[in-house]
């Protein structure tokens, strides 16, 4: 038995977790402050002052009377849609139809509003499940497809983007469908009826700044899914689905119900902030119009990512990137292009997938030097 | 006399804390077959990575014809007329077997002249093979025959052979050192054979070198050694066990000790009469390319027994492992355990069932690498939440007891011997052997009816593969049906009550302990059908 013990230790790897851990974080911080050095060095070539930008973008999204608050309302749908998209993720999947899943949810959830006639917070509750199910509907014809048909996620979810989009825009054309039916309105076209002051989002006023009160929603949905992820069977088997699909069947993780499922609720929560976004007056003025996503849904994935798919960490990079949406309205001062921000944006995607690649690079290097050196 | 055609001397190679060559001598002569004999991880394979080019050594010169070189890759090697037959076939399937030839190389290309070429080198060593043949159609013997071809096209001075028996019948492992003989007789090639197998280094080598733990620890003329001694060399004290002999690939011990072998006579004889906890019949399978893998297999195993299932590689035995783990369906054919039928192929069935699978490649469906190891002991059935309450218990199974699940891995990791730092380390972590401990510890610990191990000890080293093969033995004695499927003859002889052969999709031959004969399980693997008898 000495000789098994033996064996077994001296092929063991050495795993110091702690000094590891230190090591990625400094990687990674470097990674963003070199990404914030090109972003200046970029505003520096156009011809702008990097100070007055980041001053602008602070007092756009945070410093500005009233702007935290909506750069909380901005923060809100992204947060949602990061959730979504961390639940897919981690089982593998990979959806790219954040965008059309949350149009579509925002679409159903304005059919109900304006059909139903009435107010009240049960007609309120009913949108919010209008939403979710439009967006649960539309990422489950992607599961189905890839779970009946083996086609692809990736894929179609990535093309219902367009359909959603066409499906929507002729629902905005019709006035027994999305279309404000109003007479008088002849000249507003491709815009629905605005939702009934008693079905919107209440909105909260905390020192001159308002947002709606779906941020608690939104908050208590990350806690949820963390608990879920890490306190719950499902959320055990997802994970094993995601990380070793073989080992998982033969465990008893059925592909096809938990992938579908995990494809199902990441579409329902994009549905869930597009009927947040439909009622809660940051987005639209409550009324659905063409394009009304704005890109939510793309951003959302980007703060999934950026968030390493961890659902409380996606909070902060929520507010970050609502704060670069919100802070860019605020550059035509500084005679900056507003699109400097997505360029920051894109910067900072970037910079947090280089150290994983920095990292296999730094491994290999090492052990190819020393090996040089010796010989 | 001339200086030899390699020298290695003080060859150190270190990867962390571990040593695989520690100050290393190694001489290859001209005309001689040199056997490198030792255990798995004993670092033979270190030591011809090295020579080859794959490996950098840390310290030591290597002579090639008494001058000293730098080898740093493969291509260098070639070019010093160095040439490595590797363990695993590096062959592309879907192309020819002279296109396989000539892949890499950087000429005009030339059809004919490389088939021409191939012919040569096939009459030239007897090594018959044709040109035009699709590799996914040869047998994994001839397979090998044409890495060896691959590797002679450059008509390289020094042959070096790692593990080459691994996948070949006892007759195609004769052929091969046939082959090398010649290679070694009428072109005065020097030849280096790697090897764990104590019988075929004996067999088929002139000189031999044994290294254990990274470093030389005898050297002799193969004219000198006997069995017994380098065992003991190769291990580092007496060999007892029958199935360290039969890691080491010495099948005689237990033929040499009867009173070994008795017991497990007995047992098999006691074995045939209770119902069978596990019996496939008929069982047909074809793959996504529609290749047949299964085709009409037939098996059953009695609680108690250990059934082996010998074969060459690569002729259903993945097929049958998949098939026991629900990672395959059945296009017909039935598979019973004890009173259930579980649906081939549905998730978690066979599971359920109280099929227990440690699979060829725990990574792909063994174990999750990116968890823990803590979550790698309850995969199958995570522990779940109670309150005490009736009512409340209905909500709480759907959560996750992670105290229980803690102490449930610290159990175990204590009972199987599991080397990792801590219970929530990640998998990743933890070495082959521990790997396979924890695939082990969790599947015995579920209680199983039928406990089925493909390939259990490969790749593992000497005191492993003891303590799997302990672990085998002790759950068909406490009433288990084990299912052994293995390339490794040795192993399914030494673990063996019932022996059955496949080939080909199928079973098709069959024999037990009692009337064991090594010469007709040779020919069943090769695919000669069982006479009328």
């Amino acid at each position: 038995m000495t000789a098994t013990g033996a064996a077994a230790s001296a092929g063991s790897v050495r795993y110091d977790r702690a000094r590891e851990s230190a090591t990625v974080l400094g990687i990674y911080l470097a990674s963003i402050a070199v990404a914030l050095m090109v972003a200046a060095l970029v505003l520096f070539a156009t011809g702008g002052s990097w100070t007055s930008v980041l001053s602008a973008l602070l007092d756009g999204s945070v410093r500005g009377p009233g702007r935290w608050g909506t750069t909380i309302g901005v923060g809100i749908p992204l947060l949602l849609v990061a959730l979504g998209t961390i639940i897919n993720s981690r089982a593998g999947l990979v959806n790219l139809g954040q965008e059309g899943q949350l149009f579509v949810g925002a679409a159903l959830g304005t059919y109900v509003a304006t059909h139903i006639g009435v107010g009240g917070p049960g007609v309120l509750f009913l949108i919010m499940l209008a939403g979710v199910a439009g967006g649960a509907i539309w990422a489950g014809i992607a599961a189905v497809l890839r779970y009946q048909r083996r086609m692809p996620e990736v894929l179609t979810t990535l093309l219902l983007v367009f359909v959603a989009a066409q499906a929507v825009g002729y629902g905005l054309k019709n006035k027994n469908l999305l279309l404000d039916p109003t007479p008088d309105q002849a000249n507003r076209n491709l815009i629905s009826e605005r939702l009934r002051p008693d079905t919107r989002i209440p909105r909260l006023d905390w020192f001159g700044n308002d947002f709606p009160m779906t941020a608690f929603i939104a908050l208590l949905l990350a806690i949820l899914v963390t608990l879920v992820l890490r306190w719950t069977i499902v959320g055990f088997r997802l994970q094993m689905l995601g990380r070793g699909p073989r080992t998982a069947h033969r465990a008893g993780v059925s592909e096809a119900r938990y992938g579908g499922l995990a494809l199902v609720i990441s579409g329902a929560f994009c549905g869930l902030a597009g009927a947040f976004m439909l009622t809660g007056g940051d987005f639209g003025n409550y009324r659905l119009t063409p394009n009304y996503p704005v890109n939510i849904g793309w951003e959302g994935l980007l703060v999934a990512l950026v968030g390493r798919n961890h659902p409380l960490v996606v909070i902060p990079v929520a507010f970050v990137f609502a704060a670069l949406r919100t802070g860019s309205g605020f550059l035509a001062a500084t005679g900056v292009d507003r699109d400097i921000t997505k360029v920051v944006q894109a910067l900072l995607v970037l910079a947090l997938l280089v150290p994983p690649a920095i990292l296999f690079v730094r491994d290999r290097r090492r052990a190819l030097a020393a090996a040089a050196e010796r010989v | 006399m001339t200086s030899p055609a390699a020298e290695l001397t003080g060859i150190t190679k270190r990867f962390g804390a571990v040593v695989a060559c520690d100050n290393v001598d190694l001489e290859l002569r001209r005309g001689e077959i040199h056997g490198i004999l030792g255990e798995n991880g004993a670092g033979k394979s270190t030591l011809m990575k090295v020579l080859i080019g794959l490996v950098l050594p840390d310290a030591g010169v290597i002579r090639i014809d008494g001058e000293p070189r730098r080898i740093s890759d493969p291509a260098e090697a070639a070019e010093l007329g160095i040439g490595m037959v590797h363990q695993h076939f590096s062959l592309v399937e879907p192309l020819t077997v002279w296109e396989n030839v000539i892949l890499g190389e950087r000429v005009r290309l030339d059809a004919t002249a490389a088939k021409r070429r191939v012919g040569e080198i096939s009459e030239r060593y007897g090594l018959a093979i044709d040109p035009d043949e699709r590799v996914s159609d040869l047998s994994a013997g001839l397979r090998q025959r044409l890495e060896i071809i691959k590797c002679l096209r450059r008509d390289p001075a020094i042959v070096i052979l790692d593990e080459p028996t691994s996948v070949l019948t006892p007759g195609e492992s004769e052929q091969l050192f046939e082959v090398l003989r010649r290679v070694v007789e009428r072109e005065n090639k020097a030849v280096a054979l790697v090897s764990h197998k104590l019988d075929e280094v004996l067999a088929a080598t002139d000189r031999i070198t044994i290294m254990r733990a990274g470093a030389v620890v005898d050297r002799r003329g193969t004219g000198d050694a006997d069995a017994p001694g380098l065992a003991r060399a190769m291990v580092g004290r007496p060999v007892s066990l029958r199935s360290e002999g039969a890691a080491l690939g010495h099948i005689e011990t237990f033929e040499d000790d009867p009173a070994v072998t008795e017991p497990a006579v007995e047992a098999a004889v006691e074995a045939t009469e209770p119902q069978p906890v596990l019996s496939i019949r008929g069982a047909v399978a074809r793959g996504r390319d529609g290749r047949t893998l299964l085709d009409g297999l037939s098996l059953e195993v009695r609680p108690g027994e250990i059934v082996g299932v010998a074969g060459v590689e690569g002729n259903g035995q993945a097929a049958l492992s998949d098939l026991l783990s629900s990672l395959l369906r059945l296009e017909s054919g039935t598979v019973r355990v004890r009173d259930t039928e579980p649906p081939p192929g549905r998730p978690g069935a066979m599971a359920a069932a109280g099929v227990a699978v440690v699979p060829a490649d725990r990574h792909e469906s063994g174990c999750v690498l990116d968890m823990t190891v803590e979550e790698n002991l309850t995969l199958v059935s995570p522990p779940r939440a109670r309150t005490g309450r009736a009512l409340l218990d209905r909500a709480a199974r759907a959560l996750l007891d992670r105290a229980g699940r803690q102490a449930h891995a610290e159990r175990l990791i204590e009972q199987f011997g599991i080397q990792t730092p801590a219970a929530d380390a990640p998998m990743w972590s933890l070495s082959g052997g521990n790997q396979q401990r924890v695939v082990l510890a969790r599947e015995l610990s579920g209680d199983p009816v039928v406990l089925v191990a493909a390939q259990p000890t490969r790749g593992l080293d000497v005191g492993a593969i003891e303590y799997v093969s302990e672990r085998l033995r002790e759950a068909a004695a406490s009433g288990v049906g084990v299912l052994l499927i293995s390339t490794e003859l040795e192993e399914v002889l030494d673990l063996a009550d019932r022996i059955v052969v496949i080939f080909r999709g199928r079973i098709i031959g069959e024999m037990d302990r009692v009337n064991l004969d090594v010469e007709r399980l040779g020919l069943l693997m090769s695919g000669a059908q069982e006479e009328a008898s």
